[in-house]
């Protein structure tokens, strides 16, 4: 079987998930990071063997790692509301991601995008890596600026390289292909490298208008684009991935 | 120049801050608790961090490190801030320095012990057991779930197991007995990761660079590091060797993890079979030092120092 993992809020997730039935991806399973949490049974287990794991959710569907053929991943939190206000919510947040990235990383490939240390569908980066990653794959990139005087609360706000209403478009990388515009090939080849130094199979990369390389200049990075932006090709494109 | 930051009384910290002082290299310390007589500037252009930290007046070229050391602890329960509140231009500014120390860092083309994303992987055992794999360790047999029954199935056929916690939260390992039978039902809540006991000697293995340090740790204590609360004598720590296999798997995990200093928990069993539990990666080196007299902070130095 294929799976979907995304959230029930993830409007691109769903598209995905139809578009990929559509091309012929079947059984294809979706299942939303809602249910997860409620999930009858969990049994997750390593050791001389390889990692496995299987779920059964509370509609009654089992999940089992050695039946998975690929993975549209789309995973970014475990909501545990109905802990919330318990004393140990806390600790049971840590321990359910800590649970969420073991299990998601046994998936067996191909996965897109697999769990990482720093996220559960790839590295969420600060926008400071980014940019430094985008600049060493060649990518025209806005001076970034940091200090210890700088107003901005990080937990609060999030840090940008561009002002806010700055106008951006979206490409997306999938493996050695990109979506979205139409992008000259300097720029589609720093994308194509971004991707690569971010070890993402996925990876949506923001543009801001300016007079740089012909209006290129580099916004930001994501592995949870809007998938919708590449349209049918880019669902083929997964297809192909995920087959 | 070498840039250690944290609070100088801190045993790891001060001990390798006495090894640079004894090899007469050149260092910079950044005290945390003194954040207030600091500043940082961070730039980043065309792929390359320039900028200037700043303290006590004087100003320095964030290029000219080559490497850091860092130690920082959370700032929220630095003293000076206790009885500051949420919000205020204090704790913004120690929030908003550390912050940009530690962004520098990820991005420095310097010697950093230990970036924050290689430390990511600590964050989940089960997770970081899967990468320990890849080395050619072994890993206990390992069970994480919500079902009693299959704990239940679990310890029936290993007969000793014990439970942790699954993420980087530190937890006590526990022997899983009868009275914990009682409670079993609890873990409907959320899945708790069981493991089969190793028998076995401990060995927490330090690797510097390319350079390993071997303790063995005699102890009857389920989890040696509470040893004494756990109903039992003090562990016993003596320095060893390793056999070269061993020491480069470890070198190789550490340099595999992106961690240039590590400290690696192992159980080596009586048949010479090397379990590795974890990866960690800000060790608390100093009581393995204190106890054999390895040099390890003369090794941390020498590698700040670019040997």
């Amino acid at each position: 079987m294929w799976l979907v993992l995304c959230s029930t809020q993830d409007i691109s997730g769903l598209w995905a998930f139809q578009g990929l039935q559509l091309r012929g991806l079947r059984p294809i399973e979706l299942v939303t990071v809602e249910m997860l949490p409620y999930s009858l049974k969990w049994e997750h287990t390593m050791g001389v063997s390889d990692p496995e794991f299987s779920i059964t959710l509370v509609d009654g569907r089992v999940i089992k790692s050695g039946a998975v053929r690929g993975v549209l991943n789309r995973l970014t939190h475990v909501p545990l509301h109905h802990l919330a206000g318990g004393p140990d919510y806390d600790y049971a947040t840590q321990e359910y991601t800590a649970f969420f990235m073991s299990w998601l990383f046994a998936l067996p490939m191909p996965v897109i995008n697999r769990a990482d240390a720093q996220g559960l569908c790839g590295a969420w980066r600060h926008i400071s890596e980014w940019v430094w990653l985008a600049g060493r794959a060649g990518l025209p990139t806005p001076l970034y600026s940091q200090k210890s005087t700088d107003r901005i609360d990080e937990t609060v706000e999030i840090r940008r390289l561009h002002p806010v209403g700055t106008p951006t478009i979206t490409a997306i990388v999938v493996g050695e292909r990109v979506f979205g515009p139409h992008l000259p090939s300097r720029i589609l080849t720093g994308c194509l490298r971004l991707a690569q130094l971010a070890k993402a199979g996925l990876l949506g990369i923001e543009f801001a208008a300016s007079a740089s390389e012909n209006g290129w200049t580099f916004a930001g990075a994501t592995p949870m684009p809007d998938l919708r932006v590449g349209g049918e090709p880019l669902l083929n494109a997964l297809a192909e991935e995920l087959f | 120049m070498i840039l250690l930051c944290g609070i100088p009384t801190e045993s790891p910290l001060a001990m390798v801050r006495k090894a640079l002082d004894a090899s007469g290299e050149h260092y910079l310390l950044l005290n945390q608790r003194q954040f207030s007589v600091m500043g940082i500037m961070l730039e980043i252009a065309d792929g390359r961090s320039t900028g200037r930290l700043r303290v006590n007046g004087d100003s320095y070229p964030l290029e000219e490190f080559t490497a850091i050391f860092t130690r920082l602890m959370d700032y929220r329960f630095l003293p000076e801030l206790k009885d500051q509140p949420d919000g205020s231009p204090q704790r913004q500014l120690c929030r908003n320095l550390l912050d940009t120390l530690n962004r520098w860092a990820e991005v420095a083309p310097a010697r950093v012990v230990n970036r924050t994303a290689a430390m990511g992987s600590n964050f989940s055992k089960p997770f970081q057991a899967q990468l320990i794999r890849r080395f050619g360790f072994e890993i206990p047999e390992t069970l994480i779930t919500n079902d009693p029954e299959l704990v239940k199935a679990f310890r029936a056929r290993h007969q000793r197991i014990i439970y942790k916690s699954i993420s980087g939260v530190r937890s006590i390992v526990q022997t899983f007995n009868d009275r914990d039978m009682e409670r079993l039902e609890n873990i409907r809540w959320c899945p708790t990761q069981f493991q089969a006991f190793v028998e076995g000697t401990n060995v927490r293995v330090h690797t510097v660079g390319h350079e390993t340090f071997a303790t063995a740790i005699t102890t009857d204590a389920t989890d040696y590091r509470y040893a004494h609360r756990q109903g039992g004598n003090h562990a016993k720590l003596r320095a060893v060797e390793l056999s070269d296999d061993l020491a480069q798997r470890c070198l190789e995990l550490s340099e595999g993890l992106g961690l240039a200093f590590a400290g690696i928990d192992l159980k080596v069993t009586h048949d010479n079979r090397a379990y590795c539990f974890e990866v960690n990666p800000s060790p608390a080196f100093s009581y393995y030092e204190a106890h054999t007299g390895q040099p390890i902070a003369r090794a941390v130095a020498a590698y700040l120092a670019g040997g």
